[in-house]
């Protein structure tokens, strides 16, 4: 009887210490600090559900972003710093569905439709230099990013929009830093069937969305193709044994992925309510690979478990230090709090010592 | 006859070759030669220009190569050193220390929190092999965080920090930017002489020399020659009996002492500080200058670096200017001399991926041969 | 072998931190203020002069009217300077020649140049400069760097 007790307790504690080892420390310690965050919320006079409505918002803008990470990971390619040129394929879809006259909910679906080719054409280019630079990914992939948002910043000048929504009033052509969405696809998808409870506004269009994406990436990652991109990227070797197509299946994570920035930058738009072009995109990467890493993905695994856990941390963090610790210390390093945390689990997922380090 | 056409084909090779290995600089004076006689500026400003601003960024670009000596590619941390730097002169400024005195002080300032921050930075790429340039990429940005935390929030309220001209006006925290106006170009005007209406800072010059000298003379120490072993292959330097971390971890530090001191040449040439920007992008430009110079990831000379500055500078003076003139717009300008930095970089690693890539191919085709043979 | 390592490590680092001290010293700057004001001290009035010229280093900083303000900067705690006064007009100026030390914590000194003529102990003419306090200097002046213009700041987001 004793001796059950014994064990019970024992296997409770290495569950936990599991738990601990599987979830990671950094991980840990950020959950944690959350929840002090949350918890201290209501005693600095912070509205508790207003917070978690903040929360619900910024994870329905910020999710789809960090799924696209996911498909790269797979394949071995790494973590995808080249997310904006996927960004940058939703900019096109989004300006010219509004350049062509698009209004409401047609016109977020045809930005997505537009902006379905552009993601397919970088993709494949983007897929095939990483093909030829096969272990180097996340560096070039960082620069290939930084290289294509300040092309586009020339070609935001220089392409030929005439919409006046969007254009500089006084010169009549060349697009505005932030294009306002009001009228056109600005909460299409958070205020259908949006819930609301007091206080706490649900997005639920927004989230179903979400979770319709995350779904097909689920199933798509158990399909037979899907398996074959985890062989690729977790036992290359093994892959190439078994017959796989290692060059295509990574062509085919960067064009996956390069299509879900796309439809992840427009999804982050309908929530925030502008466009943002020129150098805006130019960081968007940073957080999203930090928020899939807080989740507990590493450069070679990632799970959808991980892009939820993940996101809701991050902009957990991002949503509640500024209005806590301001009200406790009085001093807004919330900022400060927001650069060490995501750049040091980066840090920290790229000095794991890893399996396929090739 | 044959003959001939076999010297001519080599010949062709030749120059083809040539082009091919240098095809970034080659570029970049094809640029220039397009965008100077566009944007009209005299040759005398230009000359003028390219003096002060190799007198400026030299010394910042010379920090990049030991670092790529010991086979760690180029150090996207150098901006650790650079922010070393930052904090010793905004001592050294409110200390009002004034003039050479001065801009020599916030060097020795600089040395123990550029060998603690290099040494932090080399521990964390030993972590990482293989990745190095990724991991100091974010390196950079983590110790940007930590930077802030410190000039931002501890100077003033647990940092003293005398002097309300430097202090925001809530108390504590550095202003945006700092005036160096004490020791605004100590360095280039001592000694400075004007040849035809060009400048030209002596001393700054000499210092530059002497460095270049420095890191010559180190090429044949023990240490440069460890360096080297671990660039090219660190098992073999291991079986060897290097140290090979500890070498890692050294030239990762001398490369952030030196961008510090770097990070002081160039602030003392600008005459006042961008206290949160002025070191975001300084890795950037060096690494783009040098790249543009000829040099790649794994093998970077002084000569790189003279002419990468001097090519990389007078593309990014005479582009936006150019461009304007081109397009009607000046912003086009200068958007496009931020694509072709960042152009130059992804080129520059495309090329030294693919390169490395073939190398292990043919590598492995002649083990393969060689068995044949055995066989 | 390693004794004389260690050794030569410590007299390196002693080295630097004594060009470091050294420096704190030749290089601190200080600002001096020559007032040409009338003063009062133990009942007596100082009344100003018609013009004061000064000279560093047989250089002209300042030419003062009645009732002017010039000032000088020098690093060190020395300062050596000249002035040449006049009382009335077609009046013979008064050549002086003054050493002064500076307290190595004051960043600025006011000197009263008619004090000083009349040879008053120091502590009457000498007085620290208190800047007034500069609120309308908070906006920024516009910054001229090399970068690019545009907003990109390094890992922010």
């Amino acid at each position: 009887m004793s001796e059950n007790v014994n064990k019970a307790n024992r296997t409770f504690t290495d569950r936990a210490r599991d738990a601990v080892q599987s979830f990671g420390l950094p991980r840990m310690i950020i959950a944690v600090f959350l929840l002090v965050l949350f918890i201290a919320a209501p005693f600095v006079g912070a509205d508790f559900w207003t917070q978690v409505t903040n929360l619900f918002n910024r994870f329905s803008w910020n999710a789809v972003l960090v799924l696209a990470m996911v498909p790269m990971v797979h394949s071995g390619c790494g973590l995808n710093f080249g997310l904006p040129l996927g960004i940058i394929s939703g900019l096109l879809g989004a300006t010219l569905s509004i350049e062509w006259g698009f209004t409401g909910l047609a016109s977020f679906v045809m930005a997505v439709l537009i902006a379905t080719p552009f993601a397919l054409l970088f993709g494949v280019g983007y897929g095939w230099l990483l093909n030829k630079i096969k272990g180097g990914e996340m560096m070039i992939a960082t620069y290939v990013g930084f290289s294509s948002v300040s092309f586009m910043c020339m070609m935001w000048l220089l392409l030929p929009y005439h919409k006046p929504d969007m254009v500089w009033g006084l010169a009549g052509k060349g697009l505005r830093t932030t294009i306002s969405l009001e009228g056109y696809y600005a909460g299409v998808l958070s205020r259908f069937l949006q819930i609301q409870i007091g206080k706490l506004v649900i997005p639920t269009g927004a989230l179903l969305v979400f979770a319709l994406l995350a779904f097909l990436m689920w199933a798509f990652l158990h399909t037979k193709t899907g398996t074959a991109m985890t062989a690729v990227g977790s036992n290359p070797t093994f892959a190439r044994a078994a017959g796989i197509n290692i060059d295509r299946t990574r062509m085919l994570s960067v064009v996956m992925s390069t299509w879900l920035a796309a439809v992840g930058i427009l999804m982050y738009e309908q929530g925030f309510g502008f466009i943002q072009l020129y150098m805006a995109p130019f960081n968007m990467a940073l957080p999203a690979v930090s928020a899939i890493l807080i989740g507990g993905a590493s450069v070679n695994k990632a799970s959808i478990a991980n892009v939820i856990i993940g996101t809701i941390l991050f902009q957990g963090i991002v949503t509640m230090t500024p209005t806590v610790m301001n009200s406790m210390i009085h001093m807004d390093i919330s900022e400060v709090i927001r650069i060490i945390v995501s750049n040091g689990m980066i840090l920290y997922a790229l000095t794991r010592r890893t399996e396929a380090t090739r | 006859m044959s003959q001939n056409n076999k010297k001519e084909t080599s010949a062709v090779r030749k120059v083809l070759g040539f082009l091919g290995a240098n095809s970034v600089p080659v570029m970049f004076i094809l640029i220039c030669a397009v965008c100077i006689p566009i944007s009209g500026f005299s040759p005398a400003y230009l000359l003028n220009e390219i003096v002060t601003r190799m007198g400026r960024n030299v010394f910042l670009i010379l920090s990049l190569l030991i670092p790529i000596m010991a086979g760690m590619g180029v150090n996207f941390g150098m901006t650790l050193g650079a922010m070393a730097g930052e904090i010793a002169l905004i001592f050294v400024t409110d200390w009002q220390i004034w003039g050479i005195p001065g801009v020599v002080l916030a060097m020795i300032i600089s040395i123990p929190l550029s060998i603690a921050l290099g040494l932090l930075c080399g521990k964390i790429l030993n972590m990482a092999k293989g990745r190095e340039m990724v991991t100091s990429y974010i390196i950079s940005y983590f110790i940007n965080g930590v930077y802030q935390l410190v000039v931002l929030y501890m100077m003033g309220s647990i940092i003293p920090i005398k002097h309300s001209t430097i202090r925001l006006p809530r108390g504590y925290g550095i202003r945006n930017t700092v005036s160096l106006l004490s020791m605004r170009q100590s360095i280039d005007n001592l000694l400075a002489i004007r040849v035809a209406g060009v400048k030209i800072p002596v001393l700054t010059f000499l210092i530059i020399a002497l460095m270049c000298l420095v890191i010559v003379w180190f090429r044949r120490t023990k240490l440069g020659q460890d360096m080297r072993a671990v660039g090219q292959d660190m098992e073999v330097a291991r079986d060897a009996g290097i140290n090979v971390e500890r070498t890692r971890i050294i030239s990762i530090v001398i490369s952030t002492v030196l961008a510090g001191f770097g990070m002081i040449i160039y602030l003392q040439n600008m005459g006042n500080m961008p206290t949160y920007s002025a070191h975001s992008q300084i890795g950037m430009f060096c690494i783009a200058a040098l790249l543009v110079g000829g040099a790649s990831v794994d093998r970077a000379s002084i000569g790189n670096v003279f002419l990468g500055v001097i090519l990389f500078h007078l593309m990014f003076i005479v582009a936006p200017s150019a461009g304007g003139k081109i397009t009607g717009d000046t912003m086009i300008g200068e958007y496009f001399r931020v694509f072709v930095s960042y152009g130059v970089i992804t080129v520059a690693l495309v090329m030294y991926e693919t390169k490395k890539r073939r190398a292990k191919a043919s590598l492995g085709e002649q083990l393969r041969a060689a068995q044949q043979e055995g066989e | 072998m390693r004794m004389r390592k260690l050794l030569f490590r410590l007299g390196t680092v002693a080295v630097l931190i004594a060009i470091a001290a050294c420096m704190m010293v030749i290089g601190r700057g200080h600002t001096v203020y020559f007032d040409n004001k009338k003063m009062e001290y133990e009942g007596q009035e100082i009344d100003t002069y018609r013009r004061i010229n000064v000279f560093v280093n047989g250089e002209q900083v300042a030419k003062l009217s009645a009732k002017d303000r010039g000032m000088a900067t020098f690093t060190g705690q020395k300062f050596s300077f000249e002035i040449e006064a006049t009382k009335e007009k077609g009046d013979e100026p008064v050549l002086c020649k003054y050493n002064i030390t500076v307290p190595y914590g004051q960043d600025g000194t006011v000197l009263n140049l008619p004090g000083m003529l009349a040879e008053l102990p120091e502590e009457a003419y000498t007085s620290e400069f208190v800047p007034v306090a500069t609120e309308s200097t908070e906006e920024d002046e516009e910054i001229v760097t090399e970068d690019f213009g545009i907003g990109e700041e390094a890992g922010d987001f």
